[in-house]
């Protein structure tokens, strides 16, 4: 049960990070969810590998929530490709997380090292 | 237009779901050029891409439940795919729905009934502040007729308590206005008389009403308003009151259809004019469920209406050793039964010492209350055993049916392990699997759910229909309230959630991989087959319980059929004439019932007539009797008309019959039956001897000795003594009956029979045509009633319990294919393999059987009072019910058996 319960979490905390990292990566332009995943791998030099089990549940779930909207458009492997694109909600949620994100940095950051006054640069 | 509906709503969600896989393939798509890019070969390339995408399904499930529509589209696709598996197995699906439906039907029906007949409170305003109030005596000593102390005569109805008590709803007038004119525990006390059939006038055209006598405060007290002009008042009462009389709505209605200007017109009751005041309102039916008064009369116009002698006409409303009023009082506010009862059983006590009772104290009688919310009890005292009978009875039929639900139930999951291995392994959740497994559930739930209302409400009038039992005033309404009809639904949901998810759980414990195998046995579960079997056993063992009561009613019927009547039932025609009500009076009565017999005997195809005051086999009265040396003896007794054993066809055995010249005046003689002269002239010749019989008492001389009759048929043969009713005084208070012997069937001539009376008398109604087998078969409704009702119980339980009982053996047998072919394989004959699976039918069989025979041994006495001539143990019995349970379960068992000897074990074994 202990096991489920971490998995649960680790979960909850990769979903809101998602969501973040999925409209910050739409900041450049309309991209499909394929694309969105190579992006954030990209950027985070292989740090992060998202997983579609993950990705396009948070694509829809953010879609619903009018975040970000999408459109069928033609793609250069000749097929259709569902582009997903900010919306004015989705920047503002951005600017929100980013900043709820920073704060969440700092604050661990001086849990783990108290003696610092502010994180090295 | 639903259908309309569900399509667009279809096809937008397949749109949807296209678009939904279009965008996982573009991601494959995409992936795999990426890694042609990056080297890989094209088909490597796409092999890695969808191995490192993860479980596609999964992630279609998933992006589907994110949508809003889902569960309805979801529970679309269940239901549809719920109908395909059913239509697939539709002897399973019809078994299933018809074992609820049976179930459910008939539990409500059941429970409809008991509910109007037991629960129902008055529709009267606050039913609940109504109490009876009853008297309780002792028991009395072996001797027989004392009546409790301080109590002379009762006018009404004393029946027998548990432990021998006595019990009666009747008390003397004078205790009546006391409490009526003061206490502190009813806010108000009313008193009620049934006064039974009278005859009722309605310009000119007599006919048969039933009426109630009530206090002047009966309607007020009960909240009950005038449909049309007024009802009852005190003032009615007072003496030199003009009559008045209230019609119950109904009777406006049939009678006067609903007529206003009836209220003002002129009716007589018993020869009595009266003028209609009022009518009840429309829901007050009277406050005996079961029977409605057609007329309510003040209680001060009993003594005009009713014939009494005279001392009881002027003693009726002051004699304080007369008991024959009902009441009924409210209780005030605050207090509660068991207050009021103390409260009033002192004062009653005190009543009775104060009118001069002597006596121990013991022997007093005790007053008692009872709630009278639901109306007067007797239509509870006379069915509610019955009832609840039944309701066991039913309850057993739900038990079986959902027994055999969760057994169907649990041999398709087994069944379905595979599919439901499949399923999971395939990605589907766990929780997927359980909906669609409960929606299948509820689509067998529902219809029937609803199947089980229809039978109900047919099976409820079928039910008021039988418990009348052919007498025209009983009326109960045969509705099916709502919290019944929820009561069924929800037994039905919880029948279908229950047993579709314990089989459920059972089936997506799964363990995909032998399962998948397609092994029979690698996953079977020890547990489940001995829950099956248990269930078996269960079943079988309540159907015995049916079995073995049913078998224990029909041998009560036939031993009653087969009672030795002792006179000639067959075409004999019988009616009742009360003239005493018509308003003849003294030796006009005789006159005219003699008069009407000769008319009789004169009519073509008439054989014969006689009168007497009770009907043969149905009723009697008893009388002591002295004899000389001050010998005293019992017996009963019967005043009849001069050709009434000839009529009878009742054979004289020594001396004479009564004549024609056994008239008033002439000496006073009797016939005797044999038990008579068994009992009480031991070895002599009766014929000769005096006694005295009746209150007189009157001197008889015995001129004969009679074969010995039924008086009441499930008696044995008892001391008797018929007189002449021409020698007596006829009572106008009682009618008589008579019989005729008709050449010919005697129902064909009723209507000239009818005709005659007509002519002869056309103010005194005719009662009661029926003829004499009709009446005789009338007083065994009861038994009739439970040996129908329990063989038809009997033949359901079995049918359920076989359909479960094939169900789970062609399933065993299905399971152990492998086995049975290993086995035949080796060598086994088709014999052997017969044998083997009954034998595992006969094993359920007989310790379903032993099961089921120990309980019947312990609820057997709770049913005994409505058994005849049979014991338990009966070989008969035994041997029948065990009979019948044996060659049905191996019936049900041998259809498999023969398919498990069928098995090809070439085919068998290559499955493995």
């Amino acid at each position: 049960m202990a096991g489920k319960n971490t998995e649960a979490n680790r979960i909850d905390l990769l979903q809101g990070t998602l969501d973040m990292l999925i409209l910050r990566t739409l900041r450049w332009g309309p991209q499909h969810g394929h694309g969105i995943g190579q992006a954030i791998r990209q950027t985070s030099e292989d740090l992060l590998q998202i997983e579609r089990g993950s990705l396009y549940p948070a694509l829809h779930r953010l879609e619903a929530r009018g975040m970000i909207s999408s459109e069928w458009r033609s793609s250069d492997l000749n097929r259709r490709a569902k582009y997903y694109q900010l919306t004015g909600a989705g920047e503002k949620e951005l600017v929100a997380e980013e900043s709820r994100w920073k704060l969440m940095v700092r604050a661990i950051g001086r849990v783990m090292r108290p003696a610092q006054r502010e994180p090295a640069k | 237009m639903w259908r309309l509906f569900w399509r667009r709503k279809e096809r937008d969600a397949d749109l949807r779901d296209a678009d939904l896989d279009e965008e996982i393939e573009f991601d494959l798509a995409a992936e795999a050029a990426q890694r042609v890019q990056a080297g890989t070969s094209r088909d490597e390339a796409e092999r890695g891409s969808r191995r490192d995408f993860g479980n596609v399904q999964l992630l279609r499930e998933d992006l589907r439940e994110m949508r809003g529509w889902t569960w309805l589209e979801r529970l679309g696709q269940d239901v549809r795919y719920g109908v395909r598996t059913l239509r697939k197995n539709p002897l399973f699906a019809a078994m299933a729905v018809l074992s609820l439906a049976l179930g459910i039907g008939s539990a409500t029906a059941i429970y409809s009934v008991m509910d109007a007949v037991l629960f129902r409170a008055l529709p009267v305003s606050d039913p609940g502040e109504l109490v009876i109030l009853n008297w309780r005596a002792i028991k009395p000593p072996a001797s027989g007729f004392t009546q409790p102390a301080g109590i002379d005569s009762v006018d009404g109805s004393v029946y027998n308590g548990p432990g021998g008590d006595r019990l009666s709803p009747d008390f003397p007038w004078p205790f009546f206005a006391s409490l009526r004119d003061g206490n502190d525990v009813f806010s108000t006390v009313f008193a009620y008389k049934d006064a039974g059939q009278l005859t009722v006038s309605v310009q000119g055209q007599a006919e048969l009403g039933g009426v109630e006598f009530v206090s002047g405060n009966f309607f007020e007290a009960l909240g009950i308003n005038p449909a049309a002009g007024r009802l009852i008042y005190d003032s009615d009462n007072l003496a030199g009151a003009t009559g008045v009389a209230v019609l119950s709505y109904g009777y406006w209605r049939d009678r006067f259809a609903g007529d206003a200007a009836a209220v003002g017109r002129t009716i007589r009751i018993g020869g009595v004019p009266f003028t209609i005041c009022g009518v009840a309102a429309p829901e007050f039916f009277g406050i005996a469920p079961g029977s409605a008064p057609a007329i309510y009369l003040p209680v001060g116009t009993r003594p005009k209406v009713m014939a009494f002698s005279v001392g009881e006409k002027i003693s009726l409303f002051t004699d304080a050793h007369f008991y024959w009023t009902d009441m009924m009082g409210r209780l005030r506010p605050g207090i509660t039964m068991a207050r009021a009862e103390r409260e009033t059983d002192a004062r009653f006590r005190q009543f009775v010492i104060d009118h001069g009772a002597n006596g121990s104290r013991a022997d007093f009688p005790s007053l008692w209350l009872e709630a009278g919310g639901s109306g007067l009890d007797s239509l509870r005292r006379q069915y509610s055993k019955p009832l609840y009978v039944l309701m066991y009875m039913v309850g057993f039929i739900l038990a079986i049916a959902c027994a055999n639900i969760a057994n169907l139930l649990l041999a398709r999951a087994a069944a379905r392990r595979r599919e439901m291995a499949v399923r999971l392994s395939l990605g589907a959740g766990r929780a997927r699997v359980l909906r669609q497994l409960l929606t299948e559930s509820l689509l067998l739930a529902l219809p029937g759910g609803v199947l089980g209302l229809a039978i109900a409400a047919a099976g409820s009038r079928f039910l008021i229909w039988l418990l009348a039992g052919g007498s025209a005033d009983f009326h109960l309404r045969p509705t099916l309230d709502w919290h019944v009809a929820a009561f069924a639904f929800g037994v039905a949901m919880a029948t279908g959630i229950l047993f579709g998810l314990a089989p459920a759980f059972e089936a997506t414990r799964v363990d995909a991989a032998p399962a998948l195998k397609g092994s029979r046995d690698g996953a079977e579960r020890v547990r489940g087959i001995g829950l099956k079997r248990i269930l078996a056993v269960a079943q079988i063992a309540l159907s015995s319980l049916l079995v073995l009561g049913a078998v224990l009613f029909v041998r009560t019927l036939a031993n009653i059929h087969a009672i030795e009547l002792g006179f000639e039932a067959k075409n004999v025609l019988t009616f009742s004439l009360n003239a005493g009500k018509a308003g003849y009076k003294g030796a006009e009565l005789n006159a005219f019932y003699n008069r009407i017999e000769a008319r009789l005997r004169a009519l073509r195809g008439v054989s014969g007539a006689a009168a007497s005051a009770a009907p043969l086999a149905r009723r009697f009265y008893r009388t002591p009797a002295v004899f000389p040396g001050n010998r005293k003896g019992l017996a009963g007794w019967n005043s009849v008309g001069s050709t009434f054993f000839e009529t009878m066809g009742i054979p004289i055995i020594l001396g004479r019959a009564l004549s024609s010249h056994d008239v008033k005046g002439a000496a006073p003689v009797a016939v005797v039956n044999e038990a008579f002269a068994k009992a009480y002239f031991p070895g002599r010749n009766p014929v000769g001897e005096h006694m005295g019989i009746l209150d007189g008492p009157i001197d008889v001389t015995i001129v004969g000795v009679s074969a010995n009759a039924r008086e009441a048929l499930k008696e044995p043969f008892s001391p008797f003594v018929y007189i002449s009713y021409n020698q007596i005084p006829a009572p106008e208070w009682r009618g008589m009956d008579f019989e005729i012997r008709t050449s010919a069937a005697p129902l064909a001539l009723a209507a000239d029979i009818q005709r005659a009376m007509h002519e002869a008398a056309p103010d005194v109604p005719l009662g009661n045509v029926a003829t004499q087998a009709a009446r005789i078969e009338g007083s065994l409704t009861q038994e009739r009633t439970f040996a129908q009702l329990c063989t038809a119980f009997a033949v359901l339980a079995l049918t359920i319990a076989c359909i479960g009982l094939y169900g789970s053996m062609a399933y065993a047998v299905s399971r152990r294919t492998g086995e049975i072919g290993i086995r035949m394989a080796l060598g086994a004959q088709g014999g052997s393999v017969v044998w083997m699976v009954m034998r595992e039918v006969l094993t359920l069989t007989v310790a379903g059987l032993a099961v089921g025979v120990l309980c019947a041994r312990g609820v057997f006495p709770a049913v005994k009072s409505f058994l005849f001539g049979v014991r338990f143990g009966d070989p008969v019995v035994m041997g029948w019910a065990v009979g019948l349970l044996i060659v049905s379960t191996l019936a049900a068992g041998y259809a498999p058996a023969r398919r498990a000897a069928r098995v090809d074990p070439v085919k068998a074994l290559r499955h493995e």
